[in-house]
């Protein structure tokens, strides 16, 4: 369904009970632009169109909706540079989200470069963004990551860091030497599990 | 030449010069599967090209260019397509689990459902304030918030937080994997 909205938004807008008439005019014509921009770009439109439906379902103006969709719209053609025509939707989107937490798009690239084009980075992106919205600093947390897709972490090695550093930050650590300290376990453990490794 | 395509070069080369690994029993069942192909498609006792697909795996020099046939064409297929989601892969329930005992109602909302204000409702039956909800989420990266009461919009604590309140309100972040084939 998104995808057809975002294939003919001008068409769509007016027939879409989730966007209808809640937005005015000036922001529709700003959305469609930004819509069209993206799509001769080759990024992904889905992820601009979901969120427009996160601003209206939140209660967000039309031009505040207009604001983030173009934030978004920014972010992913950086993500889109440097990860290149390979990169997925999905990653984009989680590379998108990082580079709105603060992390540099070319930290993204090197992260991509490294592991090669059959690792999907959706997962570690996403946890990259977590971690740094959290209070880790950027550079701690782009080094944890990539230490860890560089060591061979699997999703669910890395989204086990996630949540040990999320836990440790609640109950008052300092985020930096809360990545500092998990990264360690966590890059150890993988070559630990080997008979882990491959029922997966 | 753009940042991107120098990258997206450089990591096809990278991948192209990755071993081509194939275990003991590839040669078995590549035929297995050839053979049933000749069965579904031909009339029995017809001869045609699987005959001589027979001999590629008596022949490692075919074998290998075959190999390098399939890397080259999935290469070139990731260069002329768009950035896409998973694809076929089917809805994967999920289930959400927010913790509210005060709470009246609970929805969780998300790119996996348009957000919907009311489409997927938690509940709490029986379970003094946990609420949940086992709902079908497509694979891919998804960002969604539960909405308390109808008007608060709260995170979900166990999960990743989805960068950014572009709206002045939290949400989360959820990666389903697909269904392997």
């Amino acid at each position: 369904m998104t995808a057809l909205v975002a294939g003919a938004f001008g068409r769509a807008e007016a027939q879409d009970p989730r966007i209808g008439n809640r937005l005015d005019a000036p922001s529709r014509k700003a959305l469609s632009a930004l819509v069209d921009s993206a799509r001769a770009q080759g990024i992904p439109v889905e992820p601009l169109m979901e969120k427009v439906y996160q601003g209206l379902a939140m209660g967000a103006d039309g031009s505040r909706i207009v604001v983030a969709v173009r934030s978004l719209t920014v972010e992913m053609a950086n993500a889109h540079r440097v990860l290149g025509a390979v990169a997925t939707t999905d990653e984009l989107k989680a590379a998108a989200s990082a580079v709105h937490a603060g992390v540099p798009a070319v930290e993204l690239g090197k992260m991509k470069k490294q592991s090669g084009l059959r690792r999907s980075l959706t997962l570690p992106f996403t946890v990259l963004a977590d971690i740094v919205s959290r209070g880790v600093p950027v550079q701690t947390a782009a080094n944890a990551i990539r230490s860890l897709v560089g060591a061979g972490a699997h999703d669910r090695d890395i989204s086990e860091f996630q949540r040990n550093v999320q836990v440790d930050i609640e109950k008052g650590a300092q985020p930096k030497a809360a990545a500092e300290t998990r990264v360690k376990g966590a890059v150890t453990t993988p070559a630990a599990r080997p008979e882990k490794r491959e029922q997966e | 030449m753009p940042d991107w395509t120098r990258t997206t070069l450089e990591l096809i080369v990278q991948e192209l010069q990755q071993p081509v690994r194939v275990d003991e029993s590839f040669d078995r069942r590549v035929m297995v599967r050839v053979r049933r192909m000749q069965a579904e498609r031909r009339p029995r006792g017809a001869a045609g090209w699987v005959g001589a697909a027979v001999n590629l795996s008596r022949r490692p020099a075919y074998a290998a260019a075959l190999a390098a046939g399939v890397v080259a064409v999935v290469t070139v297929g990731m260069l002329r397509s768009r950035p896409q989601t998973v694809a076929g892969s089917e809805p994967i329930p999920v289930q959400f689990v927010l913790v509210a005992p005060e709470a009246r109602s609970v929805t969780v909302v998300g790119d996996f459902n348009n957000w919907g204000l009311g489409d997927t409702a938690l509940v709490a039956e029986n379970h003094n304030g946990v609420w949940s909800v086992s709902a079908p989420v497509p694979a891919g990266v998804h960002r969604y918030a539960f909405l308390v009461n109808g008007k608060q919009w709260v995170a979900d604590p166990t999960a990743p937080r989805a960068a950014g309140d572009d709206f002045g309100q939290p949400s989360s972040a959820l990666v389903v994997e697909g269904t392997p084939e």
